[in-house]
């Protein structure tokens, strides 16, 4: 005979998959396009503090003279990959990240136009970007040929060693995210913009996310193919920038077709920044709407022919040619400070953070398009090429618009992004500290390097007189990585602070994401509003005031 | 779509133009190819914006400056609610190109793997026709 165990019967549900645990699957199998322009924020944010830590580890090996803690080797690869993280990890992704959290809800779409693709993009970039940086693991280190790569330095006679492969192949996957970032974002304006929202009536930075895909279009390309023919020639032995044959030439404009309009892919969604905070504080419509797109328009049909100004010292670039070019893209960008002092002018400014921000993204960025105007000037650029006066420079000129900007707009959008604000007092410490760090460490450097001190080099005499400005360049930079502080108690202590639960704490947004809850449902609009200007939120809210139509 | 595809047009004109005095004024042959294939890429797209506008035929709702938000009432299009896919097709592109250093076995797997992860994007909302269906 044969007895059964009955089969027990549970009555308790299978456990429930953990919060955590849905929590990240939710997150990397995202297609909404603010959560991958979360992600985006965060990624970068992150590259911004490596490469921040790295500049640290430069600025204390220059604070004296002698080799303190660093091989010269250690140096080179330490400056490469700054270069290489704040420019391709930091703040190119950057401006995907705030594209992608912004732009859809302010031209009032339900998405981006490839929401896959969309995270294709970031999944692109975050593997490349890890495999560029993967160069400190191996034995030989990172690359170590700057990240302008020049030939023949960058070829596997002079930078034997597998880090310079991993940076190549790195930059190539994820420049091939960038580019079909691109492609998703003017594919969105131009087909996803909500009935009413005419090209003419979008808000400032999302044209300058347009003209800036567009540049992204026409730069990564020829640093794609640039990076190629780079790895074949390291690895198969091919002669593309073989110098007996004019490849060192080939590879500079190459690198620079692409480096400049990349200059201006980096600036121009971060004026589409300071554009947006302006005119909510001032109270006021921007000056001159119509004249800032023709701005940007200029500035991106100009930026293809601009790019051997960085080569004048080569010797073989026409120099009238480049120098004039050089002088009128200052034009447009002359055009929009006029346009930024003529918001505020009569207008009613309060100077909250984001709008403190955008004083120091004037300021500072004002300085550096100063001194670009110094350099696009052959003779005065011979003097002073390749010294630390070029470093002040694209510092002022990057530092002032990507990194003030992006606070700028993380203090703007916080309430969008999260449905809390931010501490304006741990705000405004932040600000003035990462000011005064900034300039510390980088106005000094324009005297040390018109008195001659050579940008990347490792090491200097006492006898040479650069002691005590790189001294003092060494303390800004300590202050200005202290100033980070205050912005992590900022973002820790407001974690819990109530919502807003307003479509529009700042009262005066103007453009159409202050017109959605903050933060927005998963396809962005409950309801829309009817647009008939480049303000359908302020419109909205303040019906009373009767904006003229364009 | 006027704005669209006259801003793309302009640039290419513009980039031709470049070109031509870029030429003229004694540059070297890179600048030459890089404008010009500027030029290509932005009057390709301006050309399929302007093709597609003259397809249309009418403006869009997001085109007339008093259009209604009931205009584009309906459905809205599909939206792809989550998916994995996007994840091994960028693994697999990652592995391709590590695969230059490591070595030729990786560059076979990795390259099947990225097919086979990008049938899987760009089919993963294709259902099979009806059996009856008529194409």
């Amino acid at each position: 005979m044969t007895t059964y165990a009955e089969r027990p019967t549970i009555n308790v549900a299978p456990m429930p998959p953990s919060a955590k645990g849905k929590n990240f699957v939710k997150w990397i199998t995202s297609t909404d396009h603010k959560t991958i322009g979360y992600l985006y924020l965060m990624t970068t944010f992150a590259w911004f503090l490596i490469g921040g830590l790295l500049a640290l580890i430069l600025r204390a090996e220059l604070a004296r003279p002698g080799m303190q803690f660093l091989s010269n080797e250690q140096y080179n690869q330490i400056f490469t990959m700054h270069g290489t993280i704040m420019l391709l990890m930091f703040a190119t992704p950057l401006f995907v990240g705030f594209a992608n959290v912004i732009m859809p809800l302010q031209i009032g779409a339900a998405d981006v136009a490839f929401p896959r693709l969309n995270m294709l993009s970031f999944w692109l970039f975050f593997f490349g970007s890890i495999t560029a940086v993967a160069g400190f693991l191996t034995p030989g280190g990172a690359a170590s040929f700057g990240w302008t790569a020049y030939a023949p330095l960058a070829n596997s006679t002079y930078s034997p060693g597998i880090g310079g492969d991993l940076w190549v192949i790195g930059l190539a996957v994820s420049g091939l995210g960038t580019i079909l970032g691109g492609v998703n974002f003017i594919t969105t304006i131009f087909t996803m913009r909500a009935p009413g929202m005419t090209m003419f009536r979008m808000s400032i930075f999302s044209w300058n996310v347009l003209l800036t895909s567009i540049l992204v279009l026409l730069a990564f390309p020829p640093l794609a193919a640039a990076l190629l023919g780079l790895e074949s020639d390291r690895l198969f032995g091919s002669h593309l920038f073989d110098p007996a044959n004019g490849g060192a030439m080939l590879w500079q404009h190459l690198f620079w077709f692409f480096g400049h309009p990349e200059v201006y892919i980096l600036a121009l969604p971060f004026f589409g920044i300071a554009t947006e905070i302006l005119p909510v504080f001032s109270r006021k419509p921007i000056f001159g709407y119509k004249g800032l797109i023709a701005a940007t328009i200029a500035i991106s049909a100009l930026s293809v022919a601009v790019w051997a100004h960085h080569m004048f010292a080569s010797g073989q670039v026409l120099l009238p040619f480049f120098s004039f070019m050089t002088f009128l893209i200052g034009i447009p960008t002359g055009v929009k400070f006029f346009n930024w002092i003529g918001t505020m002018w009569r207008g009613n400014v309060t100077f909250e953070t984001p709008m403190l921000w955008v004083m120091g993204f004037l300021v500072t960025f004002l300085f550096g398009g100063l001194t670009g105007i110094i350099l696009a000037s052959p003779p005065l650029d011979f003097a002073v090429s390749a010294s630390y006066f070029v470093v002040a420079h694209f510092h002022y000129v990057l530092f002032g618009t990507v990194v003030f900007a992006m606070f700028a707009g993380f203090y703007f959008w916080w309430p969008k992004m999260t449905g809390r604000m931010l501490n304006e007092r741990l705000g405004k410490i932040h600000f003035w500290t990462l000011f005064f760090g900034f300039h510390l460490t980088f106005l000094i450097q324009h005297w040390l390097g018109i008195k001659g001190f050579p940008r990347r080099y490792a090491d200097y005499l006492s006898t040479d007189g650069f002691t005590t400005m790189n001294t003092i360049s060494t303390i800004g930079s300590a202050l200005l990585a202290l100033s980070m502080i205050p912005f992590f108690v900022n973002v820790w202590i407001t974690r819990k602070s109530p919502l807003v639960n307003c479509d529009d704490p700042w009262g005066y947004g103007s453009s159409l994401e202050w017109a959605t809850s903050c933060p927005p449902p998963r396809h962005n609009f409950l309801t829309m509003p009817r647009i008939r200007s480049e303000r359908p939120a302020f419109d909205l809210h303040h019906p009373h005031i009767k904006t003229e139509g364009h | 779509m006027k704005a669209n595809w006259r801003l793309f047009t302009g640039l290419s004109i513009f980039y031709v133009i470049m070109a031509i005095v870029y030429y003229f004024v004694g540059g070297e042959p890179v600048g030459i190819t890089g404008m010009i294939l500027a030029a290509c890429l932005a009057g390709m797209v301006g050309f399929y914006l302007w093709f597609t506008a003259k397809r249309i035929g009418h403006d869009l709702p997001e085109d007339r400056p008093t259009a209604e938000i009931a205009d584009s009432a309906g459905e809205l299009g599909f939206y792809s609610p989550h998916s994995w896919w996007p994840l091994p097709v960028a693994l697999s592109a990652m592995a391709l190109g590590l695969s230059l250093l490591i070595g030729w076995w990786l560059t076979l797997i990795s390259l099947g793997a990225l097919v086979i992860s990008i049938i899987g994007f760009v089919t993963e909302y294709e259902k099979p026709l009806p059996e009856n269906a008529s194409h």
